[in-house]
């Protein structure tokens, strides 16, 4: 076998996929999966959080420290180092970046996710080398948001395409291909003192098509595939066992929920079930979801209970117990609420049958099968589901304007291990806050309390009194069941065994996070290419 | 013959105008308008929220937009793609060879095959072959395109293949009937009967005779294959003009979608006029 430095002078391409056209390279604007990993494997950040260990380590800032109040934060960073174009990085950088990011004209999610007040941001440069960044508000977790903060130069022509990062841009074919390259003034070194990254260049091909992708690698052409599907996951272990990878439950989930939308377009007895605890947490316990886990995913998921995945090692809530599944203790529950099984057919107390429908999107065929197999166990208890696969745009709509709907399937991206960047979905006054958004005042107790907690996990610096918010959240949210989780997916990743270096982990980029230490063997350059 | 021309002008103008207006108006109407999946980015505050719906408000009067688009597009500027944050322009100069290239590719194939064996079949009449090729012709032509674009990937085929594929059972049909008729024209049972030899035949009698109706039938494969295009494109990740009209009608992409629509009816509609025009000339020339 080669030793990783002796790769490195053999000379190598990373190759594989980008679903989507990238819509951006500006770091500061990235909102997709496509950008987002292009943002990783050029950008340069202060800090970055440890894929593996969930730890955040330094990485232009040597060092860092964030005040008592949780609003500034102060970095020393290295010296000499410089952006790909040889433009020299310092605190000024730092300083240019935090400005752009923070305007509020440039509509950033990665700059939104630092708001906390109103109020200016302000930067202030000690030295080349220290620089603070002071906020108007306290921010939570406010060190870990700089994972996403790409430093640009204050001071190159080339702007954002001069980066700190191992890779740089060196050609976009539109729908076709971006090619990165080495960047020959990366900063890192490995233990025998050579140059980061090993790989001469990664090539990403834009192909949606995950049907193609799989073929691809199987041909060779393709050296990984970042998240794979179940389905494909067992076709390729079929044949090749050693290529695919189950990291386990990742940070993703998959839920239902029911509109509790005041002005919804629906039957009020229908906005009664939906506004019920009893009525959602009956459905919840109706569902099978070990068999949702095992038919639909077969087997690369785990049930899910509340809001954060088991695999979030610090937020998770381990003491929180689910209602007891099956038909008996589903109908008990019912019956607390007046409904009644005559005739194998379920009835509220003023007679209505018990119908509804449940939207996802078309062309989804895991939430399909799972909307089937959630139909099967809701008919076991009276309930008549329909299920109505709408493509995206026509049920983002439905979600979020007309509100013409009566129960959603859909998942959850979750990028961040911590909670802070979900209080967009779990205050009442938020637009993401789905089952009910925009709501003048809280319409629940309990949606006045998770405000409070909320708000309380956001203002504070102390990282157990944090948790000890948040975990009073997910408690009420398994207790009122607003969301109705179902599954956390397993990350799934399948790697050639040309590609070294790899550690699969369930944060994102599950397989290139060390991208800059990764080798492809010389071998590969025959095969398929 | 001017005025024939000036006539074909006037009416694809009016089409591509009245084809892009119908276009804006029915991804107007579509539920889904102006929403972007942005929109359950969970980082995302209440004002980038508010933002991103404005983003599509000058869309909100469809005339308005119309009259604006036509007002930019005069002057070169065919506006942003909502999906992909592109100028449409440079999308669309980045894309139009691609797509060019794979229906070029599949039109040459499939007339090649197509004709070549029409041509053979008409000439030689062995009942046998006659019957595999049109059973060949009827297989292939019940083949959804999705299909034949799904074995070319599988198979590692090149997609102008499957746009050959697609096309070659339509120009086969027709051909084939046209060669069968020329064959049967008094003239040429004449000619064969005074045993001028089968080359002669074709190159000298047939193909004068119904080179107006195959100069039609050329007409109407071009547009066969750049609809076919837009599955096999789609389906094989070639990024040519039918994969972005595809990513533009599943995003509501209004500025792309309109000028892809303008796009194709245009190349349609000329290559409809072209084979028109060529058609006349040639039957002129014959009379």
């Amino acid at each position: 076998m080669l030793s990783s430095s002796a790769l490195a002078e053999s000379g190598s391409e990373l190759r594989f996929c980008l679903h989507s056209e990238p819509k951006t390279f500006n770091p500061l604007l990235v909102a997709d999966d496509a950008a987002e990993t292009i943002r990783y494997l050029t950008g340069g950040v202060l800090v970055r959080v440890n894929r593996q260990t969930q730890e955040l380590e330094p990485e232009l800032a040597l060092s860092w420290k964030v005040s008592k109040d949780g609003r500034e934060v102060t970095f020393k960073l290295r010296k000499g180092l410089s952006f790909s174009d040889g433009t020299p990085f310092s605190a000024d950088d730092v300083a240019y970046t935090m400005r752009l990011l923070m305007d509020p004209e440039l509509h950033s999610p990665t700059g939104d996710a630092f708001r906390s007040g109103s109020g200016a941001v302000r930067s202030e440069v000690f030295a080349p080398d220290r620089v603070s960044i002071t906020f108007p508000a306290t921010v939570a977790g406010l060190d870990r948001l700089f994972d996403q903060v790409a430093i640009l130069s204050a001071h190159s022509p080339k702007k954002e395409m001069a980066v700190l990062g191992p890779f740089m841009i060196a050609d976009y074919k539109p729908g076709s291909t971006v090619l990165l390259k080495r960047n020959p003034n990366y900063w890192k070194t490995d233990s025998h003192g050579r140059r980061l990254p090993y790989l001469d260049s990664i090539r990403l091909d834009i192909q949606p098509n995950r049907d193609i992708e799989l073929v691809r690698f199987k041909r060779g052409e393709l050296d990984l595939i970042n998240s794979l599907d179940s389905e494909y996951f067992d076709r390729v272990d079929a044949t090749s066992p050693g290529l695919v990878h189950d990291a386990g439950p990742s940070l993703d989930s998959e839920q239902m929920w029911f509109n509790q939308v005041a002005a919804a377009p629906l039957p009020p007895y229908e906005r009664e079930w939906f506004r019920s605890t009893n009525f959602r947490r009956a459905i919840s316990q109706a569902i099978n979801r070990e068999d949702l886990s095992r038919i639909v995913f077969n087997g690369h998921a785990r049930p899910a209970l509340g809001p954060v995945s088991p695999a979030n090692k610090f937020w998770y809530n381990s003491r929180m117990k689910a209602d007891a599944f099956g038909r008996d203790a589903s109908l008990a529950r019912l019956a607390v609420e007046g409904f009644r099984l005559q005739d194998g057919i379920l009835r509220d107390e003023s007679g209505h049958r018990v119908e509804f429908s449940i939207i996802t999107n078309s062309g989804n065929k895991y939430r399909e099968r799972m909307a089937i197999l959630i139909q099967h166990d809701l008919e076991e208890i009276g309930i008549k589901v329909n299920i109505v696969t709408l493509d995206f745009p026509s049920l983002i709509e439905r979600i979020t304007h007309s509100f013409n709907y009566e129960a959603a399937l859909l998942g959850f991206t979750n990028v961040d291990l911590d909670p802070n960047t979900q209080m967009n979905v779990w205050l009442s006054s938020a637009e993401n806050h789905q089952w009910n958004p925009r709501e003048k005042s809280p319409e629940t107790s309990w949606e006045a309390e998770i405000d409070k907690l909320m708000r309380a996990q956001a203002s504070s610096r102390d990282p157990g009194k944090r948790k000890e918010s948040f975990d009073r959240v997910q408690e009420i949210v398994v207790e009122q069941m607003p969301f109705i989780y179902l599954v956390n997916r397993d990350s799934l990743s399948a790697i050639s065994a040309s590609l070294q270096g790899t550690v699969p982990v369930i944060l994102r980029p599950q397989t290139y996070w060390n991208a800059d230490r990764l080798t492809v063997s010389a071998e590969a350059g025959t095969r398929g290419r | 013959m001017r005025r024939k021309i000036a006539r074909h002008l006037i009416a694809i103008t009016a089409t591509v105008l009245l084809g892009g207006l119908v276009s804006a108006v029915l991804v107007r109407i579509s539920p889904g308008f102006a929403i972007d999946e942005n929109q359950l980015d969970p980082r995302l505050n209440a004002e980038s929220l508010r933002a991103l719906r404005a983003s599509h408000s000058s869309e909100a009067n469809i005339l308005r937009f119309y009259a604006g688009y036509m007002n930019r597009a005069v002057h070169g500027d065919l506006g942003i793609s909502h999906s992909l944050g592109q100028p449409v322009g440079r999308l669309l100069r980045d894309r139009v060879p691609v797509t060019g290239r794979l229906a070029a590719g599949g039109l040459a194939l499939a007339w090649t095959f197509a004709f070549g064996l029409a041509a053979a079949l008409a000439a030689v009449r062995i009942s046998t072959c006659d019957v595999l090729a049109i059973v060949l012709s009827g297989i292939l032509l019940c083949l959804p395109a999705a299909v034949m674009a799904l074995l070319s990937v599988l198979w590692n085929a090149p997609a102008s293949l499957a746009v050959a594929l697609i096309v070659f059972p339509r120009v086969f049909t027709y051909s084939r009937n046209l060669l069968l008729n020329s064959y049967s024209l008094p003239h040429i049972v004449t000619a064969r009967a005074k045993g001028l030899s089968k080359l002669r035949t074709l190159f000298w009698h047939v193909l004068p005779s119904c080179a107006p109706s195959l100069v039609a039938v050329g007409g109407i494969s071009v547009n066969i294959a750049l609809s076919a295009a837009i599955p096999v494109e789609a389906l094989c990740g070639v990024a040519g003009v039918g994969s972005l009209a595809w990513q533009a009608a599943m995003a509501r992409d209004l500025p792309l979608l309109v000028n892809v629509t303008v796009l194709v009816t245009l190349v349609t509609l000329l290559s409809d006029a072209g084979a028109d025009v060529i058609g006349y000339v040639l039957s002129t020339r014959e009379n």
